[in-house]
């Protein structure tokens, strides 16, 4: 890992021109994102930026960083293979709903339960947006949509519960109504030594309902610090959480005060202690070869 | 439009300065943003009148920066970027597809309203007399800042009443 240095959010600023709708809620998470990464000073070849498929998911070519735009839903293997092959890699992954709790939902309690030290940012706009507006996982019930004409019979999945529940060690919300927080959550979420979790309300201007435009979010935002909620407190974190897409509370819903060992950090300390009894490289094919 | 840890009752003039400059910076990033996203999505109008705040906003920055160099030099700036957050910007989502220069300029002109509902709600807390002085100055220039956008709607013409929204076709899944 190289000393911190200065380095400006514009360092991370990729020359490729974002393509989303003007006004997507994505082009706050980018920028978001180049503050926290200049906050943590880590230069752009220490950072490795995985995605899945999407119109968030092309996030990771708009960044100075090591991109990865993979398959749909499959960021989080990915990501966890790259910080295993390279543990002093500062790793992203990133996409949207669709990516993260449908066709990749398997994967979240996986990294979680493996505590995997990778920073998961889901950009949630509650609609499949590339596609042309189809249900997404966190669609509201009764949302009428091209594949929902009568309106939504299913209820959504609720990310920040299903993260918590899994026992994820940080969790936050975010939103382009606040940019600067957006931006310390973020910061917060990488400086976290294991998986950690933002979902961020990116309001989607061509398919997205009136409701969840900015203007929207403003009216149901409320600060957890302004509540006075205690991010060590993973019960009441569960209990706020539980009023996802009514009210959008920004902040830190839960930070384990005393993280578990990462499972990059067991699988190096692993790999160190049978080290010392392995074979030499040159000798290894002896382990096949019948003497 | 928000502002996080900052005491207007104590604000020192070095700091106002600085909070004034972040305030263009801070707009004057978000227009670029537009008139790129606006270059992009084939709008060259209303990519040229965002490029035109993008200057204006930076020609004040650059005259609030060489206030603070006279008078403070290179001392290090207290104030910090995170604690503004769309005081003069317009918000991400004032910017759409297909955008008129109209719409471009009603955008900026609503800007420039909350840039000066900011100023004026800042003043009653200002103890300082000079930190008062400028930000009366801070507030009038966003009057003449409306102006100049008003002055730029002028140039269009009438209004042909025309609501081009309604010609956009829905969006449809395919």
């Amino acid at each position: 890992m190289s000393a911190t240095c200065e380095f400006q959010a514009k360092d991370y600023k990729s020359d490729l021109k974002p393509i989303w709708c003007p006004g997507c809620g994505d082009f706050s998470v980018v920028q978001g994102i180049y503050r926290a990464l200049a906050a943590i000073g880590r230069p752009p070849h220490e950072i490795a930026f995985v995605s899945g498929i999407g119109c968030s998911s092309r996030i990771p070519g708009y960044t100075t960083a090591y991109g990865f735009n993979s398959v749909h839903g499959r960021s989080l293997p990915i990501a966890q293979g790259i910080k295993l092959a390279n543990p002093d890699l500062l790793v992203l992954a990133a996409g949207g709903d669709g990516d993260g709790f449908s066709i990749g939902g398997g994967h979240i309690a996986h990294l979680i339960r493996r505590n995997v030290d990778i920073t998961y940012i889901v950009m949630d706009n509650q609609i499949y947006g590339l596609t042309k507006g189809q249900l997404s996982p966190t669609s509201q019930k009764g949302r009428v949509t091209c594949t929902s004409r009568f309106g939504s019979l299913e209820e959504p999945v609720n990310p920040l519960l299903y993260v918590l529940a899994y026992g994820a060690g940080f969790v936050a919300q975010a939103s382009p109504t606040d940019l600067a927080g957006m931006a310390a959550v973020i910061e917060e979420a990488i400086r976290y030594p294991g998986f950690a979790f933002v979902n961020i309300q990116s309001p989607c201007v061509t398919y997205g309902e009136e409701a969840q435009q900015i203007r929207g979010l403003k009216a149901i935002s409320e600060s957890l610090a302004s509540l006075g909620h205690n991010p060590a407190d993973r019960l009441a974190a569960m209990d706020l959480a539980q009023h996802y897409g009514e009210k959008m509370h920004l902040g830190v819903f839960y930070r384990n005060p005393e993280p578990a060992p990462t499972y990059d950090a067991l699988v190096r300390e692993r790999q160190a202690l049978l080290s010392k009894d392995a074979l030499p490289k040159e000798n290894i094919l002896d382990l096949f070869i019948k003497k | 439009m928000a502002i996080q840890g900052i005491d207007f009752a104590n604000l020192s003039l070095m700091d106002a300065l600085d909070l004034a400059i972040l305030i263009e910076d801070e707009a004057q990033e978000r227009y670029q943003d537009f008139a790129a996203q606006m270059e992009q999505h084939h709008t060259p109008e209303a990519a040229k009148f965002f490029t035109y705040m993008v200057e204006n906003e930076a020609k004040h920055g650059r005259e609030l920066l060489a206030r603070r160099t006279q008078l403070f030099g290179d001392t290090p700036r207290q104030v910090k970027a995170a604690m503004i957050f769309d005081v003069e910007a317009p918000d991400f989502d004032e910017a759409r597809a297909f955008m008129s220069a109209r719409e471009a300029m009603a955008a900026a002109l609503a800007s420039e309203v909350k840039a000066h509902a900011f100023f004026e709600s800042a003043l009653p807390s200002i103890k300082d007399p000079d930190v008062r002085a400028l930000f009366e100055e801070l507030r009038i220039e966003e009057i003449e800042h409306q102006e100049l956008v008003q002055l730029e709607l002028a140039k269009l013409g009438k209004d042909n009443g025309v609501d081009g929204s309604a010609y956009e076709d829905e969006p449809a899944a395919q």
